[in-house]
């Protein structure tokens, strides 16, 4: 393959993960998914009923490998009994899994609420109708944006692994970038602004999270317009710069070429590493220098 | 011993051979659990900036980044047929991912919580050398991935890479040809390997762990004789799949 042409593919599929990222963090952050879900699930227990959607059909990395491989089985069923144009395909195959999400999302909103009845959280059903189209719409852009790379990948980038295989280890990874940097803002930051900003999440303070919206009661909607804002942009972009790096590592250095180009790719991906380390070291001195520490030095007792 | 290696490489097949395979495949399973171990995460309470590490399930960083890794080594084994470089570049690939994970959730605590990196298990960074209780914020246990937690997770992403990807080749020689199916077949087995010895680890750690440091690390033992054992019974199952398959004998 021509390595001008694999870049090129491979800015495309950047482009197509940074929205799929994004799109995948504001769908969890509309429905409560993933890990800041146990303060929305906690807060009625804690005597706070709120009018947010909770929904955690499972970890966010399982719950967009299965759209995604459900989207991708449909690509390749529609693609091959009726050779329809891709973009046809994919459009069929994310909308299958669209509809797929919503009944996961209503059972698992249903389920969770009714379970909260002993603790006095009432069952909104304005709630459930305003933001599901909105869940409905955030997963069809992921699986769609899914699809998409999948079919780059197995088509222009000889990638043997096929379309739905390769469309679950991408679900896998947007989830698990989602989880894991999209969340942070939303379950210490959004979950908590009634907090003074600056500090981790009192442990004393869990399940009090905050229930008034700029105007009236804060609902999903409210929430992915302050993601969309910060947590969504960075998922976005982790996702891009992982599939990114991790590719342009074999494609600028295809080990095919001889074993000295591969032992080149090795180098540079080593080199890439050394840089994040080092990145992440001046940004944990340049926060530490700007914040401050919580308590004085002197008057810390050192417990070893 | 040699030669049951030579043979691994060149394609012969003996019961020496096979049961050779499985040996790497034990092999393999022993180091992902020891990848997890080395991954700092926080689970729930990380996600709320209440304690130190990425803010996501065990299993589900593992898997992540272990897939990643998986995607480079698939690609690379189709292009080249070489074992060694296979290995070495699903590990660089899972560790480029939980690097880029690990700097950009330290950019959302940064940023976006406004909260320093620290560790709540020292008071002293074992690789810097700064002073981490002070800059804990109150009723937390840490937040962020300080440096030496980093550096642990790296070490823990390139070595699931490593192992998911030496796996995934051991089951693709089973097969000469290299088919669709023979390399689905591969990919499925060892992605569920995976999962079982990323599972087994984080039972281990309960959950939540800061790199190579946490006192939790030394229960290391105990989970690396359960992998084993695992990873020595479901290799089996997964070999005799493969030959019912039409993989080599």
């Amino acid at each position: 393959m021509d390595p001008l042409f694999g870049m090129g593919i491979l800015a495309l599929i950047g482009a197509v993960a940074a929205i799929a990222g994004y799109t995948e963090d504001l769908e969890s952050v509309v429905g409560s998914q993933s890990n800041p879900n146990s303060q929305v699930q906690l807060a009625p227990q804690m005597k706070y009923p709120h009018r947010l959607f909770n929904k955690a059909i499972s970890g966010e990395p399982l719950s967009n490998a299965m759209s995604a491989t459900v989207g991708g089985i449909v690509f390749v069923a529609f693609m091959s009994a009726f050779q329809l144009p891709v973009i046809t395909v994919i459009v069929a195959g994310s909308a299958v899994a669209a509809i797929l999400h919503i009944f996961l999302s209503t059972t698992s909103f249903f389920g969770r609420i009714a379970s909260q009845s002993r603790f006095k959280q009432p069952l909104y059903m304005d709630v459930f109708k305003r933001n599901i189209s909105v869940i409905a719409a955030y997963a069809f852009m992921t699986t769609a944006c899914v699809l998409i790379i999948s079919y780059l990948m197995t088509t222009y980038l000889e990638n043997p692994i096929p379309v739905p295989l390769m469309a679950f280890l991408l679900g896998i990874m947007v989830g698990s970038i989602g989880s894991s940097v999209g969340d942070i803002q939303y379950g210490a930051e959004r979950q908590f602004q009634n907090l003074e900003f600056g500090a981790g999440v009192n442990a004393a303070y869990s399940g009090n999270i905050v229930r008034k919206a700029e105007s009236g009661t804060r609902s999903g909607i409210d929430n992915s317009w302050f993601s969309a804002k910060f947590g969504g942009p960075t998922t976005g972009i982790t996702f891009a710069a992982v599939l990114f790096i991790t590719s342009w590592l074999t494609i600028l250095f295809n080990p095919e070429w001889g074993s000295i180009v591969g032992w080149v790719g090795t180098c540079a991906g080593i080199l890439f590493i050394l840089l994040t380390i080092l990145a992440n070291r001046i940004l944990e001195k340049s926060a530490r220098r700007k914040f401050g520490p919580y308590r004085e030095e002197e008057k810390t007792e050192i417990v070893e | 011993m040699i030669e049951t290696f030579v043979s691994f490489f060149f394609g012969t097949s003996d019961p020496v051979y096979i049961f050779t395979l499985l040996l790497l495949v034990t092999f393999g399973g022993i180091l992902i659990t020891l990848s997890v171990h080395l991954i700092p995460v926080g689970g729930a309470p990380a996600a709320m900036a209440q304690a130190t590490g990425v803010g996501t399930g065990t299993t589900q960083l593992a898997a992540g980044a272990g897939l990643t890794g998986l995607l480079i080594a698939v690609s690379v084994s189709a292009a080249t047929q070489n074992f060694f470089f296979t290995i070495l570049l699903g590990g660089i690939g899972s560790a480029v991912m939980i690097a880029l994970v690990m700097l950009m959730s330290n950019v959302g605590y940064i940023y976006g919580v406004g909260v320093p990196p620290a560790s709540g298990k020292t008071v002293r960074d074992p690789l810097t050398n700064d002073r981490q209780d002070i800059y804990v914020s109150k009723g937390t246990e840490g937040h962020g991935v300080p440096t030496a937690s980093f550096i642990s997770g790296v070490f823990g992403g390139f070595l699931g890479g490593a192992s998911g990807s030496l796996i995934f080749e051991v089951f693709i020689r089973m097969d000469p040809v290299l088919s669709a199916s023979a390399v689905v077949l591969a990919v499925v087995l060892s992605i569920s390997l995976f999962f079982i010895n990323a599972v087994i680890a984080s039972y281990n750690i309960g959950g939540t762990i800061e790199g190579f440091y946490d006192a939790k690390f030394k229960r290391l033992p105990r989970a690396v004789a359960v992998s084993a054992t695992v990873t020595f019974i479901c290799g089996a199952l997964c070999l005799l799949t493969l030959i019912n398959f039409g993989g080599i004998i």
